[in-house]
């Protein structure tokens, strides 16, 4: 009798649904044009109990070194505890709580204020993805404070072990003064250990490396104007080479017009110290101009230029148009 | 002729800027008998998940294809449809809160909320005499 109540109680609490993002490109750069479709990602959430919910995020995406030419990939698996108000426990696989475009648009491009993410993420000069337990709170008294604290794998691990004996730490607060205003600061630590693979590239650290991010934010939009700044400030210390300091941060700011319309603009900025030896140490500029149409909530389309600048490479001009849905 | 269409005019204004009260409703279980404003959007934003007796929040709305559901959001969030859709969808994604359930007509949402402990929620028409209501700034409609 029991255990029955306990199925019929567990039946009526959960509500299971499944969405989904999917974005089809064309890019013209270098005399050609090229059409492309980026990533299929699906979410589920589910509500397990009135304590306990679930949520997954899974992108199907294009990988040239795959057989199949695609990759399944599993970018969140989070089963979240509510112990006491807002305040939660959540487990599994996030987006490591560094900074706002991180933890707020994660692979929905519909949500994407331009179509591709600041160099800050495509360079990794964050952790994107931490395995790991968290804190996190949100919505805190009147300055709506939120936290969140997380231990994880660290950097150089895989999803279902660690690399080495380390542990990576995050802590993230912000607060939102005024209606529409987000502001945020976080701090990363870890250790990187000898023998973990260099971001965008498949070569190997050869020495450990000690690294600390500090990362600060300002987001605010209403529906006129839109204005989100991120910057991380990085160290990355090794035995042999000391200690060097990075800086790489983005503005980008937007107006919107006739309800549906937004021009905008993003300045991406990447700074490497000369001794640097875990990035791949070449300063970066980028400016981006584009619009976007939002067709509803569900349908945006965006055309934008941008022109990179790097130290080491050549230059390149890149106009892209993105037609992005949400189902 | 002229005095007909000024009449038409002026009635078709009036219509147009009248916007419908509103009252709140809850479940026995859960939501304080009254409420600022304020607590309420914030609230019905998704920004508390438990009452302060612990009892989880849920939130039931009229859909957004409804004009009580279109009339809601422009009250009580400030929000068009696609605004408020995109709010809550942005939300439920970045895993900060739970969905609110949704409901095509009023009688609906009223059984939901009796059947359902910690819910609350929002209609336009005069809820039953049998469901409780709660208190915003003092009144039963706003």
């Amino acid at each position: 009798m029991l255990s029955c109540n306990f199925f019929i109680h567990t039946a009526k609490a959960q509500q299971t649904q499944i969405r989904g993002f999917v974005d089809v490109d064309a890019a013209f750069a270098d005399n050609k044009t090229s059409f492309s479709f980026g990533e299929q990602d699906l979410f589920i959430t589910s509500d397990v109990s009135d304590r306990i919910s679930f949520l997954g995020e899974t992108v199907f995406k294009y990988s040239a070194s795959s057989p199949t030419l695609f990759d399944v990939s599993m970018e969140r698996v989070v089963i979240k505890i509510n112990f006491t108000g807002n305040h939660n426990l959540l487990i599994g696989k996030h987006h490591t709580p560094v900074n706002y475009w991180n933890d707020t648009y994660h692979h929905g491009r519909v949500f994407f204020p331009t179509i591709y993410r600041p160099l800050l993420f495509s360079e990794n000069i964050i952790p994107l993805h931490t395995t790991g337990i968290s804190f996190s709170g949100h919505d805190l008294g009147k300055l709506k404070f939120g936290y969140d604290f997380m231990l994880g794998n660290g950097i150089g691990s895989g999803d279902v072990t660690d690399n080495d004996k380390f542990k990576s730490f995050t802590a993230s607060v912000h607060f939102k003064p005024m209606k529409n205003l987000r502001i945020g600061g976080s701090f990363y630590n870890d250790i990187i250990s000898k023998g973990s693979r260099k971001p965008h590239s498949n070569e190997l650290l050869a020495q450990e490396i000690k690294q600390q991010l500090i990362t600060g934010s300002v987001s605010f939009f209403n529906r006129k104007f839109e204005f989100l700044c991120e910057g991380t400030y990085a160290m990355n210390k090794s035995d042999s080479t000391g200690s060097a300091s990075d800086l790489a941060l983005y503005s980008y700011a937007g107006y919107r017009m006739f309800n549906r319309l937004v021009p905008y603009v993003r300045f991406d900025y990447l700074n490497y110290e000369a001794n640097e030896i875990y990035y791949y140490n070449d300063n970066t500029k980028a400016f981006v101009g584009g619009i976007r149409y939002e067709i509803n909530y569900l349908a945006v389309i965006k055309i934008e230029y941008q022109y990179t600048k790097y130290e080491k490479m050549a230059h390149s001009n890149t106009v892209s148009a993105q037609f992005a849905i949400g189902f | 002729m002229v005095q007909t269409a000024f009449l038409v005019l002026i009635f078709s204004f009036s219509g147009h800027a009248q916007e419908k009260t509103l009252s709140v409703i809850s479940n026995v279980k859960g939501a304080p008998d009254e409420m600022t404003n304020a607590e309420l959007k914030s609230i019905l934003k998704g920004e508390k998940q438990r009452w302060s007796n612990s009892v989880p929040v849920v939130i039931a709305l009229m859909k957004s294809t409804t004009d009580a559901g279109r009339g809601i959001s422009k009250k009580i969030f400030e929000m068009d449809v696609d605004e408020f859709n995109k709010y809550w969808l942005a939300l439920v994604f970045q895993g900060k809160a739970k969905a609110p359930y949704f409901f095509h007509s009023a009688s609906e949402l009223e059984t939901f909320v009796t059947e359902t402990p910690g819910a609350i929620g929002v209609i336009e028409t005069p809820p039953s005499a049998k469901i409780r209501q709660i208190s915003i700034d003092g009144k039963k409609s706003f």
